[in-house]
Formats: structure tokens, C-alpha cells, sequence
């Protein structure tokens, strides 16, 4: 097996607390990913997605109840954005970018590329790319592959290529990176060592899996664990000097109780001194200056020997 | 024609029945050494992606393992070292040589290693098992420089005995330590019971053994720590045992390593509590308790 194919990602130790270090002297990074993702499953959006009364509610009061909270707190957020949203709702795209927050990429539907036929994943990604910059203005630098409530695993939906065609393709990072809590670099040529960062994402602070899921009318809801998970991961988080991502939707946290969750958790950790809260786009650039892959990604040489009896 | 009329095979069951009770051989008068009156055993299953590869699962389940072996670990084997708490890493042989370099560093902090297969699964084939019960255990003891003694698995026992290995932790049919008897009566092996009660997995994992997505409860922090809190006092109360079952990939995030510490902290506020390794939990209770003492 050449290096540790089909196990790892990544190098072998992750980045030491002490070792973290962020602009200005801040103590820890936050990283706000809202979802605009309707999709339902790993098919991507389909035309019922797309009638659905609570996406409606999140494009406009969720949205505009999220944007006014982010600029009391001058917090600047990812919208993790599948194509098709940003083609269909342009001026919702410019209200957002007015803000100041960054429109990443988030598939052409929102699909999970493993459900595309064999070399299809490049064709989408090229397109989803082409909308989203005509849109912006400018070309995405992130691309988030989230889990949709019905898919099999809350980790995400990157296939063995998606990195690879990232990269080939432009982007800066990937948004929903598992193995670290801090940036990370995830391999996708091990020989050359090259890779691409990788901006730590993890299911426990993503509201998909507690408001209504599996989802509405039959699905449980379960706001309080949310939040407590939020404040036990930013206190933890904090102390380390690390880096915390949390994942809302505004169609889900946009609403009610679970609105002022959010706002309460946000008021406090923006409350606390040296914390930078700011777009993906912006901790992969301080990541990748200061710690560039060339020097900080240590792959240790495979030891790994194949037998007949086991997995290669 | 069926060859077992239906009164044979009530027999064969009631047979079958009793056979089950007598192979587990509880341990009466159980003592812990002076001044000890619960042992907690923290066990960690280090398999970080190693099923979720066997299982052929997406990327993103590999890098949620991957972040065991490459931060879990290392944060709360550090939590452990700071709290002086000793504790038993279940590592599969394939480990040794995806993380050699953390398994070193927690040998040289006195924890200890023992099996958990080879690749997170026991095959049928007896030849295919022996082979990779033997390549961990030389895997394991030549990091760990001594003999492997321990094991988390469902290994065939006479294979487990003839190879060295003296305790199990693979069962929850009682509180405290007892010796189980294999399918044949014989082959006696100590098992240092869990409870899935007392596995993170179980509270903090999505889609788990294959649950389905309406079956999913990811809790917080806040709500295990209270029932493990409840499940340490009941047994702490009775002089009893208890064993949480952790894996580096769930319970290395750090919200829950600062959870665990907690969880530590408010256990040594009460006398007599005891955290050593599986080992020498094994080790006193194969010393004081051995098997041919036990009344028949």
C-alpha cells in the first residue's frame, strides 16, 4: 500500500495547542458556516425541496434575522451555497455579500457527488463553480461537502476525488474537514505532497442533526443539546486557543427559541477577548501563510506491510 | 421429516440454558487491596478509522476516526497524565503501524496496551484468526516491550490462554470481575466487565452500528456526565466496579476531554477510589482470587 491509502487523510499528529497562533495576537478563531443548502437527500435539490415552507422562511425572515445578529456582533460568516441557490436568488447572494460574508460553494445542487455517474463529479463542480463566480463576481474559494438529513453519515459527502478536483479547480479549502479541530491540510497526492486545507467541521455543532431531524412533523427536537454542545466545545475550544465551527441554517436556527440560542451563544463567545470570527476565506488565508503545507505537512514514512489475510 | 422432535430440542435448550450459567463463575468475598473501595477502569478502543475502512464508509467517517489517532489520542492520554489516572488502550494490531509514535509515548507514561484484534474484526477461519491474534500480540508487546496480557475481542478463548492473554473486557453479564468458561467449559479467561451504558459511542456517535437516521440522539456533554456521574456512585455506593469504554475519536474532541476531567476530579473527592490499569486490576484479582480457590 503506497503511504496509508484508503485510511488516513492527513499526516499523523495533528498541530500542538501551543502552537496555534492567530492574527493579531487573538486567542481562538470561530468559524460561522451557515447552510443554504434545501436538499433533502443526497440526490440534491429537487423541485419539492424547493416548495418547502420552512426554506421559505429562512430565505427571508431566518436570513434577515441571521444577517442582523452577524452585524451586531460584527461577526462575518460562510454562506456554504449550492449553484442552483445562487442563480435562483441573486439578490439574496448581493444582500449577503454586502455584509461582508463569503459565498462558498456547496455543489451544483447541493448533491452528494457519489450519486453522479462515474466522472461526472468534475463536470458538476466545473459548472457550480462557473454560476457562483458569474454571481459573485468573483471565483469561490471554499467548497463545503455537507451532509444532507438523509444521507447515511452526518461527516460529509467527499468522494475519493472531490479534494483532488478542488485543488485542480482553484479552491482554497474545503469546509468540512473531520480530522482535526484545528486547519489541517488533507492529502490528495501523497508522492508529490500536495494537499489542500482542510477547515475543521464536526456534526455535534451542525443544527441539521437536532431541530426536527431527521425532519419536520416527525423528527425530534432537541435545541438545548445543541447549544450545550456549542458552549462546551467554545469554552473547551477557547482555553486551547484553537478553533471552533459551528453550522446553522436559517430555514432551522433562523426561528423562534432556537433563534435565541443562537444569538445567546454568540453574545457570549463574542464577549470574550481575541476571538476572531471571521469568513473561511480568511482563516485559510492566515493558515496558509503562516503555516504552509510545504513545512508543516509531515508525512511519515508508510511502515504498513500487506498480508493476504487482512485489508491492503 | 425433521430428525429433532420438538421435546428434544426443549431439551437441548433447557441443556443449552443451564450450560450458559454455570460457564461464568462469579467471584464471592471479592476483595480490592487495602484502602480501595471501587476500581475505575478507563478503556480506551483505539480503532480510530479502522472500521469505518473495513465497513468501506465515505471519507468523511474515515477523517471522523483519523482525528482519534491523530488529536484524540494525544489530548486525553495528556488529561490522564495530568489527573495520574493509568488506563488500558485497546488497540488493534493495524495501529501499530498507523500511530506507532503516540503508543510509544503513552508506554513510557506507565499505561497500558492490549488487543483489539488486528483490523477490528475476528474472522471465522481459524488459521486467518490465530494469525492475527499473533501478529498484534508481537505487534503490541514489541512496542509495549513486555507480553500482552489483555484483550477486548471476541477472540476464541483456548487461542486468547494458549497465547498469554489472561483477562478479557468484552462482556456485561455482571458487575464485578468473574471467570468465564468457554463453549467447551474449560479454558478459563478473567473478564473485566463494561456496560454500553458506560461507551461513548453509544451517546456521542451518528448512525452507529448502522442505526438508522430516526434513530439518532447525539447528546452533549452535560447529560452523559450525569449518567456517568449516577452509574459511578451506584457502583461506588456498593463497593463495586466500574469500566467506561472510550474511543480517542469520539472522546478526544474537547469538549468531552474536559467533561472526563471533570468526571475524575469529583471521583477523587470520595475516598478509596482506585484507577489503575486492566492489568493490575487482572493481576490482584488472579493473585487473590484464582480460579481453583473458588468454591465448586
Amino acid at each position: 500500500m503506497p503511504w496509508k491509502d484508503n485510511y488516513t487523510t492527513s499526516d499523523e499528529i495533528g498541530i500542538r495547542d501551543a502552537n496555534v497562533v492567530w492574527p493579531d495576537g487573538q486567542q481562538m478563531a470561530l468559524g460561522l458556516t451557515v447552510n443554504l443548502n434545501p436538499a433533502g437527500t443526497a440526490k440534491g435539490i429537487t423541485a419539492k425541496d424547493l416548495a418547502y415552507p420552512t426554506w421559505h422562511f429562512g430565505l427571508n425572515e431566518g436570513l434577515g434575522a441571521f444577517l442582523g445578529l452577524f452585524a451586531e456582533l460584527g461577526i462575518r460568516a460562510t454562506f456554504a451555497t449550492p449553484a442552483l441557490v445562487a442563480e435562483a436568488y441573486p439578490d439574496v447572494i448581493a444582500r449577503i455579500l454586502d455584509q461582508g460574508h463569503e459565498i462558498a460553494a456547496q455543489g451544483l445542487l447541493g448533491e452528494d457527488p457519489a450519486t453522479l455517474a462515474p466522472g461526472q463529479e468534475a463536470a458538476h463542480m466545473e459548472r457550480a463553480t462557473e454560476v457562483l463566480t458569474r454571481v459573485t463576481g468573483t471565483a469561490p474559494k471554499g467548497w463545503f461537502a455537507l451532509s444532507r438529513p438523509d444521507d447515511r453519515a452526518a461527516t460529509g459527502c467527499a468522494t475519493d476525488d472531490t479534494v483532488a478536483l478542488m485543488k485542480a479547480q482553484g479552491y482554497a479549502y474545503i469546509g468540512n474537514g473531520l480530522a482535526d479541530d484545528a486547519p489541517y491540510y488533507w492529502v490528495t497526492d501523497a508522492a508529490k505532497a500536495e494537499a489542500l486545507l482542510a477547515l475543521p467541521y464536526y456534526y455535534h455543532f451542525d443544527d441539521t442533526f437536532f431541530l426536527m431531524f431527521p425532519r419536520e412533523g416527525t423528527g425530534l427536537e432537541r435545541p438545548g443539546a445543541l447549544l450545550r454542545n456549542w458552549r462546551a466545545e467554545f469554552r473547551a475550544q477557547y482555553r486551547r486557543g484553537r478553533y471552533f465551527n459551528l453550522c446553522v441554517s436559517p430555514a432551522r436556527s433562523g426561528w423562534g427559541h432556537r433563534f435565541e440560542n443562537l444569538a445567546s451563544f454568540l453574545r457570549e463567545a463574542l464577549a470574550h477577548p481575541g476571538v476572531w470570527a471571521v469568513t473561511g476565506a480568511e482563516i485559510a488565508e492566515h493558515w496558509t501563510a503562516h503555516y504552509p503545507s510545504s513545512t508543516h505537512l509531515k508525512l511519515a514514512p508508510s511502515i504498513w506491510r500487506d498480508y493476504a489475510d487482512s485489508l491492503s | 421429516m425433521n430428525q429433532t422432535s420438538p421435546t428434544d430440542a426443549f431439551q437441548s435448550l433447557v441443556d443449552t440454558a443451564r450450560f450458559q450459567r454455570q460457564r461464568r463463575v462469579p467471584i464471592p468475598d471479592f476483595a480490592y487491596p487495602d484502602g480501595v473501595k471501587i476500581a475505575v477502569n478507563f478503556t480506551l478502543d483505539f480503532d480510530a478509522m479502522l472500521l469505518r475502512r473495513l465497513l468501506n464508509e465515505p471519507w468523511g467517517q474515515r477523517a471522523k476516526g483519523e482525528f482519534g489517532g491523530r488529536v484524540g489520542v494525544w489530548r486525553i492520554m495528556e488529561m490522564f497524565d495530568e489527573e495520574d489516572v493509568k488506563v488500558t488502550l485497546f488497540t488493534p494490531g493495524r495501529i501499530c503501524e498507523l500511530y506507532p509514535d503516540v503508543l510509544h509515548h503513552v508506554v513510557a507514561r506507565g499505561h497500558e496496551l492490549a488487543d483489539h484484534m488486528w483490523e477490528h474484526e475476528v474472522y471465522p477461519d481459524p488459521a486467518i484468526e490465530d494469525a492475527h491474534l499473533s501478529r498484534t500480540l508481537a505487534a503490541l508487546s514489541s512496542i509495549a516491550g513486555k507480553p500482552v496480557t489483555g484483550t477486548r475481542s471476541s477472540h476464541t478463548p483456548g487461542l486468547l490462554t494458549s497465547k498469554g492473554v489472561v483477562y478479557n473486557s468484552f462482556t456485561s453479564a455482571s458487575y464485578m470481575p468473574f471467570y468465564e468458561l468457554d463453549a467447551g467449559g474449560e479454558n478459563a479467561i478473567l473478564q473485566l466487565p463494561f456496560h454500553y451504558a458506560l461507551d461513548d459511542a453509544m451517546f456521542f456517535s451518528f448512525g452507529w452500528l448502522d442505526t438508522p437516521n430516526q434513530a439518532q440522539r447525539v447528546m452533549d456533554v452535560d447529560e452523559v456526565f450525569e449518567i456517568w456521574w449516577d452509574a459511578f456512585e451506584q457502583q461506588y455506593r456498593q463497593g463495586g466496579y466500574v469500566n467506561f469504554l472510550l474511543h480517542p475519536f469520539v472522546s478526544g474532541h474537547a469538549m468531552r476531554v474536559d467533561m472526563i476531567q471533570r468526571l475524575i476530579q469529583r471521583m477523587k473527592t470520595l475516598p478509596g477510589v482506585w484507577f489503575p490499569t486492566c492489568d493490575d486490576l487482572a493481576q490482584h484479582v488472579l493473585a487473590q482470587h484464582p480460579l481453583k480457590d473458588l468454591p465448586e
